[in-house]
């Protein structure tokens, strides 16, 4: 087509459109004139097209700075005259006086004239809103051609700006030189306020009113944070909230409980955010849900802890929301929620420290109670009853710690929402209480209440609950620090339950040591153990030993069964089984009957056989004895005549006494010291002995002369033919056979031997660190050695340096001359 | 404003008299034509579905709406074929396009 015509021809043009010369004032009376059109909503009658042209052309004609400048003019008459004038006339006069201050009105009319007067603004705004795009879009052309090419803004903001300058900035009245804005905002302050008080207000109002303040500016350059919402009105909402919210405080403080405040705290956190979301902006609620959490926890939550309903309250009556609700505050305020944490730790410390306080005076109000009633006993068995006592204080004391930490685990998971930092701390305040200086004796306690469970607890449950109370035992093992002591308790206590088959079930012994193990380690139960190996092979001894003396053919009738339990002494706490004082290797060997003394080198002989380089010593304190006793005719108080059958349980040594009787004519005596001398047991054994066979009213097997309830050293015994017993079986026992507290004097010997393998420990900790390191210095020396044996116990510093002073001294280490810091170096 | 339904079709009229009538969603195209007819202003344009261009003769128009209608169609896809449009027009047709903002 282009090539068809030869030449190009491109049609110029028409002039009309741009040519004729444009009349601009006529021109702008027209557009002015349809400008008020629609400012009073009578668009229908105007042509877009034509007015649309109309601002075409005069930007075509280059008048594009000119008509700017006359819109501008026009909406600032416009806004400034009319619309000012009608928004002036909501302000009633109430309106302005309550917002100066002045009370005298209800807040009924208050909120009728705030509603009245946002409405007002509200219908200013839209109205503006939708006859500036209409504005706009007339002035399209002048939009996209004009103002891009010299940078001004759209006509359409600059009208808003308008908006801000003419209305919201503009005196409220020509007296009151307040602004609008101000107005506004004490206006939707005073409806938010109303509404904290529990009048219903119009959400929706109010958020459109917030829109606008929203999409208005302070400055030209519309940043987020110069919305006069940001700017204005925000700021002077946060700061009201904060100050209502403080007064709240202190109001709900004085007036309410703790539980109360917390409810309320919470409610009025989330009616905060609700409000943001339906009433103001989304933009403010972090912002306002600091306010409130500042105001109303953190700067409150000391107080709020500590107040007589508070946690302490809560916790004594397992007030397990309000615990939810206290601990859901605090986490929202400090992630590591430093008050509750405290507060709880204080109350668990204290519980404790209560529960420390009543074992402790458990055990010490008993010898004191039971005194003028047992005016006429002897003193022996008044000891033996207040260890007793002490030994149930110790049981209660534990199943009071454990009941305290249910207790706590409860709250815990309800409560806490299974906080982990919570946890820590509950966990921290146990052990706190459980190996607080002032109560020495939680080992002990715990081992003993292993004890208990292991003789009778257990005795008729299933599985599940001794498992259940195993479990809890290994808790509070966990709490303890010092678990050298607690394993020298636990092996006396073994100790006594294997060898005189005390305990319900090996299977339940056997798991409790592998429940330990998992917790404490190899190291631990690695004695333990042992312990329960030599059992066994003890057995196998036994049961062997028996076969060998039936396969020698020895029919004799009168033949003693033996039962042996060999123990390995380094496994065993032996020491602690002996009558206390009297040393191992110092202790005399009693002299046992010839009836005896032939199996007993049998078995020693048998032993060696099996194993030779080992030395047996015989424990006659330990043993124990069955003897068919027959007691001869005699008149009995009920007149009977018959011969008496009795299986007589007696020590070792209570039956090489009653041995003794055996070989003695029925009238004669023997006193103390011929005893003594015959038997070679040691004395104090001999009395305890004595006593509980010539004193204890039901196994009464010897007579006494004279009958008192000591046994002294010139007393004389004889047989008791008139002895009548109520069983065919009796026991006799012998003093202190059972897992008791400790005495004083015990404890003290048990520390001191606890302290003692504590050195052991210390130093071969401390030459294991230097042997690795070869020169250290003294602080991380320190350090590593209070690691290594963290698992085990906390020794003390001073400990340490006494131990190192005298590996030093022993040449296994030397101090560093000249270094700057103390240091030793290890001596291969 | 106005309360009566959107129309599918517009009428869009030229200065010497031509009418016609295209549809609304492709006259929108145009940013001129679619606040004339946007309908929450009112203007007369608005209420009576039609647009009278007093400085655009019939030829230019027809080219217009030719012009939105292949807007419209191509406005997805990728290779566009040209339009054609004939020399003696470029100007006339700059002109309206400046003007109606296409």
């Amino acid at each position: 087509m282009i090539a068809g015509r030869g030449r190009q021809r491109i049609r110029p043009p028409r002039r009309s459109v741009a040519g004729d010369d444009v009349d601009f004032e006529q021109t702008w009376t027209k557009i002015s004139a349809a400008f008020t059109e629609i400012h009073t909503k009578n668009a229908s009658r105007l042509s877009y097209e034509e007015l649309y042209r109309l601002a075409y052309r005069v930007v075509l004609k280059k008048k594009g700075d000119e008509l700017y400048k006359r819109v501008r003019q026009f909406e600032h008459n416009w806004l400034s005259t009319e619309v000012r004038s009608a928004i002036q006339a909501l302000f009633s006069p109430n309106l302005l006086a309550n917002t100066q201050g002045l009370g005298g009105t209800t807040a009924n009319e208050r909120r009728v004239a705030g509603e009245r007067f946002l409405k007002g603004l509200k219908q200013a705004w839209t109205d503006h809103q939708v006859c500036m795009s209409m504005l706009a879009d007339v002035l399209m052309y002048m939009d996209r051609v004009y103002c891009q090419d010299v940078r001004r803004l759209s006509i359409y903001t600059t009208a808003m700006l308008l908006f801000r300058d003419d209305i919201l900035n503009s005196n409220t009245s020509e007296i009151d030189s307040r602004v609008v804005l101000a107005l506004l905002n004490t206006v939707i302050l005073d409806q938010i306020q109303m509404e904290r008080d529990g009048d219903v207000i119009d959400k929706h109002l109010i958020k459109s009113c917030v829109y606008m303040l929203e999409s208005l500016y302070d400055d030209e350059m519309e940043s987020e944070d110069q919305r006069l919402y940001n700017v204005s009105f925000e700021h002077e909402f946060l700061a009201t909230s904060s100050e209502f919210y403080r007064h709240e405080s202190e109001f709900l403080l004085r007036d309410s409980d703790a539980g109360a405040y917390c409810k309320h705290a919470s409610r009025r956190i989330y009616e905060e955010d609700e409000r943001c979301r339906s009433t103001l902006a989304e933009s403010t609620m972090p912002k306002i849900r600091k306010v409130v959490e500042d105001e109303l926890i953190k700067n409150r939550i000391h107080e709020l802890v500590e107040m007589e309903s508070g946690v302490r309250f809560m916790i004594d009556n397992d007030r397990l929301d309000e615990l939810n609700l206290i601990y859901d505050l605090n986490a929202r305020v400090d992630d590591r929620k430093t008050e509750l944490t405290r507060a709880i730790q204080k109350r668990i410390v204290d519980m404790g420290t209560d529960i420390n306080n009543a074992a402790i005076a458990a055990s010490q109000a008993t010898p004191a109670a039971p005194a003028p009633e047992a005016g006429d006993k002897a003193k022996g068995p008044n000891q033996e009853k207040s260890l007793n006592q002490q030994t149930v204080a110790a049981i209660k004391w534990v199943e009071d710690v454990l009941q305290l930490k249910d207790k706590f685990d409860h709250i815990w998971k309800d409560s806490f929402q299974s906080d982990h930092s919570l946890q820590t701390a509950v966990t921290r305040s146990f052990a706190d209480f459980i190996n607080s200086p002032t109560f020495p004796r939680s080992s002990e306690y715990i081992s003993l209440f292993i004890d208990e469970n292991m003789k009778k607890g257990i005795k008729g449950k299933t599985e599940m609950e001794v498992d259940a109370v195993l479990d809890k035992a290994i808790i509070l093992l966990r709490y303890v620090q010092d678990k050298d002591l607690f394993e020298r308790y636990y092996k006396k206590h073994l100790c006594r339950r294997l060898l005189m088959n005390k305990s319900v079930s090996n299977e339940v012994e056997k798991q409790m040591i592998s429940k330990m193990k998992i917790e404490l380690g190899n190291n631990f139960t690695l004695k333990l153990e042992a312990m329960f190996k030599d059992m066994t092979i003890s057995e196998e001894l036994t049961s062997g030993f028996k076969k060998h003396v039936e396969g020698l053919g020895d029919k004799d009738p009168k033949r003693i069964e033996l039962g042996i339990n060999v123990l390995t002494s380094m496994t065993w706490p032996l020491e602690s089984m002996g009558s206390g004082d009297d040393d191992e290797n110092k202790r005399p060997k009693c002299n046992f009957p010839m009836a005896l003394d032939r199996i007993k080198r049998g078995f020693e002989k048998y032993y060696n056989e099996k194993h030779s380089g080992r030395q047996l010593t015989w424990l006659a304190n330990m043993g124990s004895a069955d003897i068919k006793a027959v007691f001869p005719k005699v008149a009995q108080k009920d007149g009977s005549f018959k011969e008496r059958r009795h299986d007589l349980n007696v020590s070792t040594y209570g039956m090489i006494i009653l041995l003794l009787f055996n070989e003695l004519p029925a009238d004669q005596y023997m006193t103390f010291e011929e005893i003594h001398a015959q038997t070679n047991i040691p004395r104090n054994d001999l009395m305890r002995n004595l006593q509980s066979l010539a004193v204890a009213p039901k196994t009464r097997i010897l007579i006494k002369e004279p009958m008192t309830k000591d046994v002294k050293s010139t007393d004389k015994f004889y047989f008791n033919e008139g002895f009548n017993g109520k069983f065919v079986k009796i026991r006799v026992g012998v003093v202190s056979t059972g897992n008791k507290v400790e005495s004083d004097r015990e404890r003290r010997e048990t520390e001191k031997k606890n302290d003692d393998s504590r050195g052991f420990c210390i130093e071969a900790a401390v030459v294991r660190i230097m042997k690795q390191r070869k020169e250290l210095a003294h602080q991380q020396l320190v350090l590593e050695t209070l690691n290594q044996l963290a698992a085990q116990f906390k020794p003390e510093v001073t400990m340490i340096k006494k131990r190192i002073e005298s590996l030093i001294e022993r040449e296994y280490l030397e101090r560093i001359e000249g270094a700057r810091v103390d240091s030793y170096r290890y001596l291969a | 404003m106005s309360d009566q339904k959107l129309t599918e079709y517009v009428t869009l009229v030229s200065s010497d008299g031509f009418e016609f009538k295209i549809l609304r969603s492709a006259a929108c195209i145009a940013g001129a034509i679619k606040k004339a007819l946007d309908p929450t202003y009112g203007f007369r344009e608005g209420e009576q579905n039609s647009v009278t261009f007093a400085s655009i003769n019939g030829v230019v128009l027809e080219k217009v709406c030719e012009y939105l209608y292949y807007n419209q169609k191509h406005a997805k896809s990728k290779e566009v074929p040209d339009m054609e449009i004939p020399p003696e027009l470029c100007l006339e047709l700059l002109i309206a396009a400046d003007y109606l903002d296409v």
